[in-house]
């Protein structure tokens, strides 16, 4: 392994980590203050109806912390298998298993697995089912062409390997299957302090 | 984001600005806003 690819490894190991711990903090302290907004206050600003927060458990609410609204064109249909890749606490996979109905299929996946234990008993106590997988968005736990629709709100910016994010994405989806992923974007190059930075990075 | 969609095969990719997003601190945002961090909605088709 050449220097290169050894700093880079370790840079990712270490920003595993800072994500798991940051948004970990977010679940488990919900009424902290973050540089993002989250909770309810995030949700609301992204246009989520008010009926699905209102039904929706109030721990999967308070701890959301997504940066958009993947549902605005997702365009589920009931009988639907979708993926919700960074499921968090659960509450996009909750709207998700809303909108396929029972005789569609949520599936989560998300680095941390005290947060897969905790969407799925989110998604348990609205009565509906959903599997969550640890595991990381590089290399999907899913076998391939298994899903029609895979949503994700803030997740594939984590990543430094995006390229190998889409193409697993585009793996585990059926042919003709779609996305609809909200996420943030830069259109500069981050400076090299932010990006050896596994803190900044995580944010 | 955008072009690796497309350059893995994703066809129909669709990108729109997330009109409310924005950090809730002010440091924070303004650092963002001079990379011109945004958050975007993106869609798109796999192939059949």
């Amino acid at each position: 392994m050449t220097d290169a690819a050894s700093a880079q490894e370790s840079l990712e190991v270490m920003l595993k980590d800072e994500i798991v711990r940051m948004y970990q903090e977010v679940a488990d302290n919900p009424k902290g203050a973050f540089h993002f907004f989250h909770g309810r206050e995030a949700a609301e600003l992204f246009g989520y109806a008010p009926e699905w927060l209102d039904r929706a458990p109030a721990g999967a609410v308070a701890s959301f912390a997504g940066v958009g609204n993947p549902h605005e064109r997702s365009n589920l249909q009931p009988g639907e298998a979708v993926l919700d890749l960074g499921s968090g606490a659960g509450l996009d996979a909750i709207i998700a298993a809303w909108r396929v109905g029972p005789t569609g299929r949520v599936v989560g996946v998300d680095l941390n697995p005290a947060m897969c234990r905790k969407a799925q008993a989110h998604v348990a106590a609205t009565g509906a089912k959903m599997a969550c997988h640890e595991g990381r968005m590089e290399d999907i736990p899913l076998p391939d062409a298994s899903v029609d629709v895979v949503i994700s709100n803030g997740v594939v910016n984590l990543s430094f390997r995006k390229r190998r994010v889409v193409e697993e994405i585009c793996r585990v989806l059926r042919p003709g299957g779609r996305i609809s992923i909200t996420d943030i974007v830069s259109a500069k190059q981050l400076s090299q302090s932010i990006v050896n930075d596994p803190k900044l990075w995580a944010s | 984001m955008f072009r690796l969609l497309e350059e893995t095969g994703f066809s129909r990719v669709r990108s729109a600005v997330v009109p409310r997003f924005r950090f809730r601190k002010e440091s924070t945002q303004n650092e963002a806003e001079a990379y011109g961090v945004k958050a975007v909605m993106m869609t798109a088709l796999k192939p059949v």
